[in-house]
């Protein structure tokens, strides 16, 4: 315990850089007390161990080694040269034919790729190194070397995970490690809808537009970027808690003794759950329009003269839309509150009882604290889950209202996501997008960090056993 | 070892996936690929294949047809132009859009003086860039008009006496407020806002004076308008419901011919009164336009160019308005006796001597209205001149900071 407290303390870069290091000198060893085959691999990867009798280890290096250098020389190196460029040749209309240029679009793909191309070279060299001193190593001491049967056999044994996990790394990869990498990149880009792959060269252009997301200019994205952060935060904040609570309630409310036909009450409940959310929500949208169902009724019936502005009204609208939040954010919590209501000793309540304890003193120093404790975490994911809950903003009234007071076409209860998902399909404003994206995340990260250190679960494990 | 074969092939069948995207270069005859609104695909495929097996010059091309909405093509061809369609379907305020992204080859010298004289003079201005012919006019009927319940509506002719009639009567009025509806006051009103571009698609310059006593009237009449109990925000009769009266385009002529029954009418825009004078509503006349995508082959592009041409000529034009009712634009086609005789054609063509033709604006023009939609509705609900005032002025810096 103690030793991981001290190692805990060293700056994580001091570490990289002992290890690269220790790696150096390592490296430095094995080149230093390298026999002929040794050396021999430090240019052509594993030709030290297919010497030395393991063809299959050898051979495997070797020719990953072939694959990477072909595909970076073959097809990476024609866009990785230009990465830092991102093209300079334009699209040229000779007449009334095209011949296209660079694509920068291609260059950063593919630029990237060709990257970690070189990435996996390094490292498999540095494998390939540290495998033929580990063999000279093994021999020196007299030992046999592991021959190609077992070799092979390994793979489905003391290296079963390697095989395992070959394909989902790769997929993870591909599909999501890269495309991350890509639109960090595009935050630093000038990359819009005046500079389109192919017909125009996209560049970088640094730190600019972060600055534009902090100007506050009549024009700058500054303030438009603060107000709809803090109405994510508020939503975020009264989407979690007021179902949770009210959830807590309503199952406590079922669970009372005395009430009869519980199970009617939770099947109604979870009817909200039994159709689709989004036709639920396109449906109570329509409901709450200026021509809408409620506001048509009400009218015919005299009791307003004009629609209430339920989506027109900027506050009317963040309320309208926490309110239908809870109508469906509710049937979940009272699922789940009902199983763990049960779950508390009822001999707590008991002695609670006995002491002479009134309902609410017990709800506050029982149910809540346990409560809280184990749906600690999930309360946690429902937080930052709202904070990204594109669906229930985006199908109720797609973020509006609008106003002249807000840039960049954002609305009234646009969260940042769907502000982001504004910027991308309407206004192919992929560098503010990706700019707004990495916000999103800090956010995100940094909240979810600060909240999960907080946490009486985390904080305190056998709290409840 | 797995990783980097499988990288390699992903990497290959990209490069493949992107030289069968231009594909057809070299050889002769080839796959043509046609971006068409859902209700034309039939049509417009019927069309090509006659016309490719019409002459034996076209032998060896072939058609797909994919139904990709007018609205929704720019946006595509703009994401990827590589693999986009060779030709496609557009609504005109798309095309400064599409020259800049460089998704639009120039109609070729030859067909462009044939296409020019042809069709009208609004429509053949919207389908240029600068001084060039960027597409081919399809129809003249993207415009709005009124329709309207001869059973609630006795005069069709103010705004107010429309308004009072709907309010009598509990009956809505529809009306869409975006970028493209708006114009309707500020035109009305004597406002102009159009931009210059280059020959390029770039945004040189922006004509505008909506901060001026004219816009501030428009302005104006939006607000009240808005303040009526039986105004409604929208022009999609689809969405639409208990409506007397709705401001909307001949697309949706169908659907409101079905809810209104024998009490269908159609008019000209109405006018309305500000501070006592009155005004004739306004508003942009549009068109859909047909466009080819650059070429890197130039015997395709001959194809092309022939097919784009054919498909919106007369004899084509007023077959597509027989079988689907879309509004030509060519001259010899609008005159004829069938697209006189209908009520929601005629009714656009009297509100087209009021209108402007609609040129190319940025799309952040359009975002930006939306949000001026948003505030009349709301926060400019009893507001002061003053406040008005600054509104426009916001408005109009913003749509001149689009232009550079």
């Amino acid at each position: 315990m103690a030793n991981s407290e001290s190692k805990a303390k060293k700056s994580p870069v001091g570490d990289f850089f002992r290890a690269l290091g220790s790696d150096c000198r390592e490296i430095g060893t094995t080149w230093a007390e390298g026999d002929g085959k040794t050396k021999l691999s430090f240019l052509i990867f594993g030709i030290g161990p297919i010497l030395r009798g393991r063809a299959l280890v050898g051979a495997l290096h070797l020719a990953l080694e072939i694959l990477l250098i072909a595909f970076i020389a073959g097809f990476g190196w024609q866009y990785f040269s230009k990465l830092l460029t991102l093209g300079t040749v334009e699209t040229n209309a000779s007449g009334r034919v095209t011949t296209y240029g660079d694509n920068s679009f291609l260059i950063l793909l593919f630029g990237l790729l060709t990257l970690c191309a070189l990435a996996a070279l390094i490292f498999v060299w540095r494998m390939n190194v540290r495998e033929n001193r580990t063999e000279e190593l093994l021999l020196k001491d007299g030992k046999k070397l592991p021959d190609n049967h077992t070799d092979f056999l390994s793979l489905f044994d003391s290296h079963f995970d390697v095989t395992l996990l070959a394909l989902p790394v790769l997929g993870v990869f591909v599909f999501t490690v890269l495309p991350i990498i890509f639109m960090i990149c595009v935050a630093f880009t000038n990359y819009d809808a005046t500079h389109q792959a192919p017909s125009k060269l996209f560049t970088w252009v640094g730190l600019k537009n972060f600055r534009d997301l902090f100007s506050f200019g009549q024009d700058g994205f500054g303030s438009t970027f603060l107000t709809v952060l803090a109405w994510t935060l508020v939503w975020a904040f009264f989407a979690t808690f007021l179902c949770y609570f009210l959830g807590i309630a309503v199952a406590m409310l079922i669970n009372k003794k005395g009430i009869r036909f519980k199970k009617l009450w939770r099947t109604i409940l979870v009817m909200t759950i039994a159709v689709p959310q989004f036709v639920s929500l396109l449906y109570v949208g329509k409901l709450f329009a200026p021509d809408g169902l409620i506001n048509g009724t009400l009218l015919k019936w005299g009791l307003i003269r004009s629609a209430l502005p339920f989506w027109t009204n900027p506050m009317w609208a963040r309320i309208t839309i926490i309110v239908v939040n809870i109508w469906i954010g509710i049937p979940y919590m009272m699922l789940i509150a009902t199983g763990l209501l049960m779950n508390i000793p009822e001999d707590l309540y008991e002695s609670a009882r006995i002491d002479g304890a009134t309902p609410w003193q017990m709800f506050r120093s029982i149910t809540l604290p346990y409560m809280l404790f184990v749906t600690g975490p999930f309360l946690l994911t429902q937080f930052t889950g709202n904070l990204n809950n594109f669906n229930v903003i985006f199908l109720l009234n797609q973020g509006n209202p609008k106003s002249m007071g807000m840039v960049g076409g954002a609305g009234g209860t646009d969260l940042l996501v769907t502000w982001l998902y504004k910027m991308t399909i309407n206004d192919t404003n992929y560098k503010m997008a990706a700019v707004i994206g990495i916000m999103v995340f800090i956010v995100t990260a940094v909240i979810s960090l600060v909240v999960y250190q907080m946490l009486p679960s985390v904080k305190d494990e056998e709290g409840f056993q | 070892m797995k990783k980097k074969i499988l990288s390699v092939l992903l990497a290959g069948a990209m490069t493949a996936g992107m030289l069968a995207g231009c594909g057809g270069s070299g050889s002769k005859g080839g796959e043509i690929k046609i971006w068409v609104a859902d209700n034309v695909v039939d049509f417009t495929k019927e069309k090509a294949e006659s016309f490719l097996a019409s002459d034996d010059q076209y032998k060896g091309w072939t058609v797909t047809v994919e139904a990709v909405g007018e609205g929704d093509a720019a946006g595509n061809m703009i994401t990827d132009v590589t693999a986009g369609a060779d030709i496609y379907g557009f609504a005109q305020d798309q095309i400064a859009r599409l020259v800049a992204a460089g998704a639009l080859v120039e109609v070729e010298a030859s067909n462009a003086s044939k296409v020019e004289s042809a069709n009208a003079a609004g429509v053949v201005n919207a389908a240029k860039v600068g001084s060039k012919l960027y597409a081919y006019p399809m129809t003249a009927d993207n415009g709005y008009f009124l329709y309207y319940d001869k059973s609630v509506i006795s005069d069709p002719s103010t705004l107010e006496g429309i308004i009072a009639d709907c309010e009598a009567a509990g009956k809505n009025f529809y009306m869409d407020f975006g970028g493209w509806y708006q114009t309707a006051f500020f035109f009305g009103t004597g406002c102009t806002l159009t931009y210059d571009t280059d020959d390029a698609g770039n945004f040189t310059a922006c004509n505008m004076d909506y901060d001026s006593d004219k816009g501030l009237a428009a302005l104006k009449a939006m607000v009240q308008l808005a303040s009526s109990s039986s105004f409604q925000q929208g022009s999609s009769a689809g969405d639409a419901v208990n409506y007397a009266a709705i401001v909307d385009g001949t697309w949706d002529a169908g659907v409101i011919q079905e809810t209104l029954g024998d009490n269908y009418a159609c008019a000209k825009l109405p006018t309305f009164t500000v501070d006592g004078q009155t005004y004739q509503m306004s508003g942009f006349n549009g068109c859909k336009l047909l466009g080819v995508k650059p070429q890197e082959s130039e015997d395709k592009l001959a194809v092309c160019d022939a097919l784009a041409d054919y498909l919106t000529s007369e004899e084509v034009q007023l077959a597509r308005y027989n079988a689907v009712g879309w509004g030509p634009s060519n001259i010899a086609a609008q005159n004829s006796d069938a697209v006189k005789a209908d009520p929601a054609l005629s009714a656009l063509a009297e509100q087209f001597a009021y209108t402007i033709p609609q040129g190319n604006y940025p799309g952040d023009y359009w975002s930006l209205a939306e949000s001026l939609r948003d505030s009349v509705i709301g926060e400019y609900q009893g507001a002061d001149d003053a406040t008005l005032q600054a509104a426009l002025k916001s408005f109009q810096d913003s749509c001149m900071s689009y232009a550079q």
